[in-house]
């Protein structure tokens, strides 16, 4: 595929958007990881073997190389996720301050363990590791939304909330 | 003990948030005196008469850092922004730039102009959403006004910043990491030397600093090195900014002088102690790569040598307090957890030892410990001590090894009774 063909495969907005980045550094490459934001965003929210094709093309780099930077990066999806993801922090200040207990509600509440989508789809449930708000502790991200010094309550009402 | 607020002078004023506030504050003055007023050079003397040293963990002396980057223009220079805060514990860098971005801007430029770099990065994991937004618009305020860009304010001297959002991995913050990121790459860290200051992004001189420190860069400019060096105390000079967490009264983000106290008093002054009125257990004063200590331990003077000398560290400014709810072994493994889910899996040691580590701290976590597992986990752990790229082992080795030594009787009670 070529880099043309690769453009065609995404929206006219996007490729404008990746351009204007690409603009910013001497190579061409180093735009790759905060393009891939966007090109994520607009492909459902993971990256299926297509999507990985398209970008690699995109970037004039081999799939391999695209493949590998999903697997590397956490907040690169390489399954269908719901449609919200949920962050959850489960190091150290949070641990502290009872991520654990969050973490087991949310598995016997809704149904879903780490890595997990509800059955109707909502969202998807991923544990990460510190997410830098340890003086709120415990916290979570909803999509870019920042959940913080969370109870059981407090999070039964945003989850609850979502559709 | 109170607060000595320089960098959140006026964090809690909204407005300061803009560029139209930062400079109603006095805001890039100190951008103005350097390129109008001082040579690249005297930028630089001020900072190395300042005493800085960096706020990412290591202590490593601005100034001295700048002064590795080689003179002449025979390939471009750039400046990377670590703005990758993720050691567990730390969240100041955030506060700087989601409540006063500018302050970080402008000591980005006086660092770019001591240089000669012509572009800045500004490196912000990709979970700071909020931070993303509120630099790039900064940034977008400050190329309006010619603050950014070519022949900022009306001089030669051209500086184009851009924000590069990371994707989740803790080890970008270790600054080759973070270049090979920035490249476009999954984030290895690199041999040293060479040093960025040399060889960093595109094999051109890179200067790494953390948000922090920028920002200090800005006031030191601003009021000069001298009085920089008159706060705080000998080694840890200025002011730094703390996150206080865990089980603590009143956690937060605190702006102090070092040396003005003990790392008790810190605790309790600012943090009013434990919430729950039970004794500290344990205290990580710099971040969870470096050794805990113990309750009976903590009336060590609070600054960068002095913690050093108790055999530990003020890292990264991130203390992270336990009391006596809580396991020791439990805290040990989830400090292990993390290290073992950001090994970049690049050096043996680190990407098999960590998950050895994990895997028995969860087996004395469950009670099923076997006889000699303490000395084992002493055996890997000092196998991984010096054998690696970078320093994420040592951040393993440091803290688990503490843990074992200092909460040793806890750990043997988790060795099963009966064992094959």
């Amino acid at each position: 595929m070529t880099v043309e063909e690769a453009r065609g495969t995404f929206s006219p907005e996007l490729v404008a958007r990746v351009e204007e980045m690409a603009k910013r550094y001497p190579h061409r490459k180093a735009a790759l990881i905060p393009a891939m934001h966007f090109i994520q965003a607009e492909r459902g929210g993971w990256f299926s073997d297509e999507t990985i094709r398209d970008t690699a093309a995109l970037f004039g780099v081999p799939d391999m190389h695209v493949r590998g930077i999903v697997g590397f990066y956490d907040m690169f999806h390489d399954a269908p996720v719901g449609k919200h993801v949920v962050r959850l922090c489960k190091t150290l200040s949070c641990h502290l301050r009872g991520a654990a207990k969050l973490r087991e509600h949310i598995r016997e509440r809704y149904g879903v363990g780490n890595g997990e989508t509800t059955a109707d789809g909502a969202f998807t449930f991923k544990c990460f590791e510190c997410l830098g708000h340890c003086a709120n502790a415990p916290m979570m991200l909803v999509d870019d939304r920042k959940c913080l010094d969370l109870t059981v309550e407090k999070l039964d009402e945003i989850l609850g909330g979502l559709r | 003990m109170k607060e000595t607020r320089v960098m959140l002078e006026f964090a809690d004023d909204p407005a300061q948030r803009t560029l139209e506030g930062y400079r109603g504050n006095g805001g890039y003055q100190a951008l103005e005196k350097a390129l109008k007023e001082m040579k690249p050079d005297d930028v630089t003397e001020e900072v190395v008469k300042s005493g800085l040293r960096g706020r990412g963990g290591a202590g490593f002396p601005t100034g001295r850092k700048w002064k590795f980057v080689p003179k002449g223009n025979e390939k471009p220079k750039y400046i990377a922004v670590n703005a990758d805060e993720s050691e567990p514990g730390t969240c100041k860098d955030r506060v700087i730039m989601e409540q006063d971005p500018h302050q970080m801007l402008e000591g980005t430029l006086l660092a770019a102009y001591a240089v000669g770099a012509t572009t800045a990065y500004v490196y912000i994991r990709g979970e700071y959403m909020e931070c993303i937004a509120t630099v790039e618009k900064a940034i977008e305020e400050a190329r309006a006004a010619n603050l950014v860009g070519k022949n900022i304010l009306g001089t030669d001297f051209s500086c184009d910043i851009w924000v590069h959002p990371g994707a989740g991995a803790y080890i970008c913050g270790e600054e080759t990491a973070l270049l090979t990121s920035l490249e476009g790459n999954r984030g290895y860290p690199r041999i040293k030397p060479p040093f960025p200051a040399v060889e960093g992004l595109w094999r051109c001189p890179t200067v790494v600093n953390n948000v922090e420190t920028l920002a200090c860069v800005t006031h030191i400019i601003k009021r000069g090195g001298p009085w920089f060096a008159s706060l705080g105390c000998e080694g840890s000079t200025g002011t730094r900014l703390f996150g206080i967490s865990g089980h603590v009264k009143r956690p937060g983000v605190y702006e102090l002088e070092c040396g003005k106290g003990t790392l008790r008093e810190v605790i309790e002054t600012f943090a009013g102690g434990t919430l729950s009125g039970r004794p500290i257990q344990g205290v990580f004063p710099g971040g969870s790569s470096f050794q805990v200590l113990k309750g009976d331990e903590l009336d060590v003077r609070f600054d960068i040598d002095s913690v050093a000398k108790a055999g530990s560290s003020l890292g990264s400014g991130a203390i992270a307090v336990f009391d006596d709810s809580v396991r020791a072994v439990d805290v040990a493994l989830n400090v292990a957890e993390f290290y073992a889910h950001e090994s970049c899996g690049q050096c043996t040691p680190c990407r098999e030892g960590a998950d050895w580590v994990r895997n028995m701290l969860q087996r004395f976590a469950d009670g099923e410990a076997r006889k000699g597992d303490i000395e084992l986990l002493m055996d890997v752990t000092d196998k991984m001590n010096g054998t690696t790229i970078c320093a994420l082992a040592v951040a393993i080795v440091f803290p688990i090894q503490s843990f074992l030594r200092k909460f040793r009787p806890e750990f043997e009670a988790c060795i099963a009774k009966v064992t094959a």
